[in-house]
């Protein structure tokens, strides 16, 4: 998503003690690019030896009116405009990518807020992916303590599952459930001592949508949160579509926790959607379909709200404008959930 | 502010972006951007009818003119502003998940713009 000569950012979470350190200097060590810079909260400065790192010290504001989610990260802000200044004045090499390393407590969506609603810094940064970090031998038992830690799997888009050599391979199949459950839209790899580092790599441009894979969705559903994939009779209408999703978030923003999509509008080229709660990644418009063969599609992870609505809100706004008769159908599970 | 008619441009909300800014430089923007807001204004229109409002465009395609039946008028910059403010206007929170307003839409083809 670092489309339009943005530079890509990066953003690294996980909990305390989870291993983001090891990732993020297996991920220097092995790129050593002078391309990259990192933003490290200040805790976790040591360890990282790297020539482009700034440390910020996490300061969110509460927007008036706002959720949790709709706070923006004011020591971000002054950072990475600080990084365009001096790579504008030639005093720091063109910026390929930009990896924040969140605290282990944050919320990656302010961090994402932030980036989509600043009026200087949307221009010049794209988020590529939200990375999140999570110990074999502890994030089971955190998932059920720590609500940052189910926040985190929500808002990833790559899921890291580190220190399998200290737990076992039931426990880490175990927690890969646990995080489908959360996040079916997430990409889940393993990690021992920082090997998983390509996590951290950039999409592959030449194949942006590889990054959207969606497995099957657990066996076990999750009690609260739903997660639901949907497909379309037909292309969508933009307009229609962008009316419903906006008003969906306005009046229940904080319980539609992620949806991702691959949208064929009726052009040459898919659209890509990506929104955290109230934050919507502006979307994109893909110049053709990517390689392999993809069918629309548009994820969904809500808190306690039934896909079923959701599906039936979408086919009633596309009918009001003017596509009547397209039909949203689960492409996750088999047909006869929806009544 | 465009230097033209002195609007005041504040943010762009993410539905009214153009989806392709190169169709900006190729000439062809204008008039997509029409095309699409009308469209989205008839959608939005459709909706706020059920709550007993209304949605115009305003002369120069760049603000929202929301009101209701008493005669309330608001100017709105963009769509960012469009639900809370329809919101507070109608006194209750505009919700796409009601099923009546669904069945309404489902019902009202003739709406679409």
């Amino acid at each position: 998503m670092s489309g339009q000569g943005r530079r890509a950012v990066s953003v690294l979470s996980g909990f305390l003690g989870s291993g983001k350190t090891t990732l993020l200097r297996a991920y220097l060590q092995r790129r050593a690019a002078d391309d990259i810079v990192v933003i490290i909260n200040e805790w976790g400065a040591v360890g990282v030896d790297h020539h482009l790192v700034r440390t910020a010290t996490e300061q969110s504001v509460l927007l008036q009116g706002g959720c949790v989610c709709c706070a923006r990260r004011e020591d971000l802000v002054r950072t990475l405009r600080e990084l365009l200044d001096l790579e504008q004045g030639g005093k720091l090499p063109p910026i390929r990518q930009v990896v924040i390393e969140t605290s282990g407590l944050a919320d990656p969506v302010p961090v994402l807020f932030t980036l989509a609603t600043d009026p200087v810094l949307r221009h010049h940064f794209a988020v590529a992916s939200v990375v999140v970090t999570l110990d074999a031998v502890h994030a089971g038992d955190l998932i059920d303590r720590q609500p940052e830690v189910g926040k985190q799997i929500v808002a990833a888009d790559r899921v890291v599952i580190t220190k399998p050599d200290l737990s076992s391979a039931g426990r880490v199949a175990a927690l890969t459930a646990r995080v489908r459950q959360l996040n079916p839209a997430a990409r889940i790899g393993v990690s021992c001592l920082g090997e998983g580092a390509e996590a951290l790599d950039l999409p592959d441009e030449a194949e942006p949508a590889r990054a959207w894979t969606i497995d099957p969705p657990p066996a076990v559903p999750h009690p609260d949160v739903h997660s639901a994939t949907l497909g379309f009779s037909a292309p969508l209408d933009w307009p229609s579509f962008s009316v419903w999703l906006g008003m969906l978030l306005e009046a229940h923003g904080p319980q539609m926790l992620r949806i991702k999509g691959l949208l064929d509008i009726g052009e040459a080229g898919p659209v890509v959607l990506n929104t955290a709660q109230h934050t919507v990644h502006p979307p994109e418009h893909l110049a053709a379909w990517p390689g392999g063969n993809w069918e629309p599609y548009l994820v969904f992870i809500t808190r306690g709200i039934d896909p079923a609505r959701i599906a039936r809100s979408l086919e009633a706004f596309q009918c009001a404008g003017g596509r009547r008769g397209l039909r949203a159908t689960r492409i996750d599970q088999a047909f006869g959930e929806r009544s | 502010m465009c230097v033209l008619c002195a609007q005041m441009l504040n943010e762009i909300h993410w539905s009214e972006r153009q989806l392709r800014p190169e169709w900006i430089t190729g000439g062809a923007g204008e008039a997509t951007r029409r095309r699409e807001r009308r469209a989205r204004i008839a959608v939005i229109g459709a909706v706020l009818r059920h709550y007993g409002l209304e949605i115009a465009d305003d002369w120069s395609a760049t603000n929202y003119l929301l009101g209701d039946r008493k005669g309330n008028r608001q100017v709105l910059a963009g769509l960012g502003e469009l639900w809370p403010a329809a919101g507070r206007m109608a006194g209750r929170v505009l919700d796409p998940l009601d099923e009546a307003l669904l069945d309404r839409l489902a019902a009202a083809p003739e709406s679409a713009g």
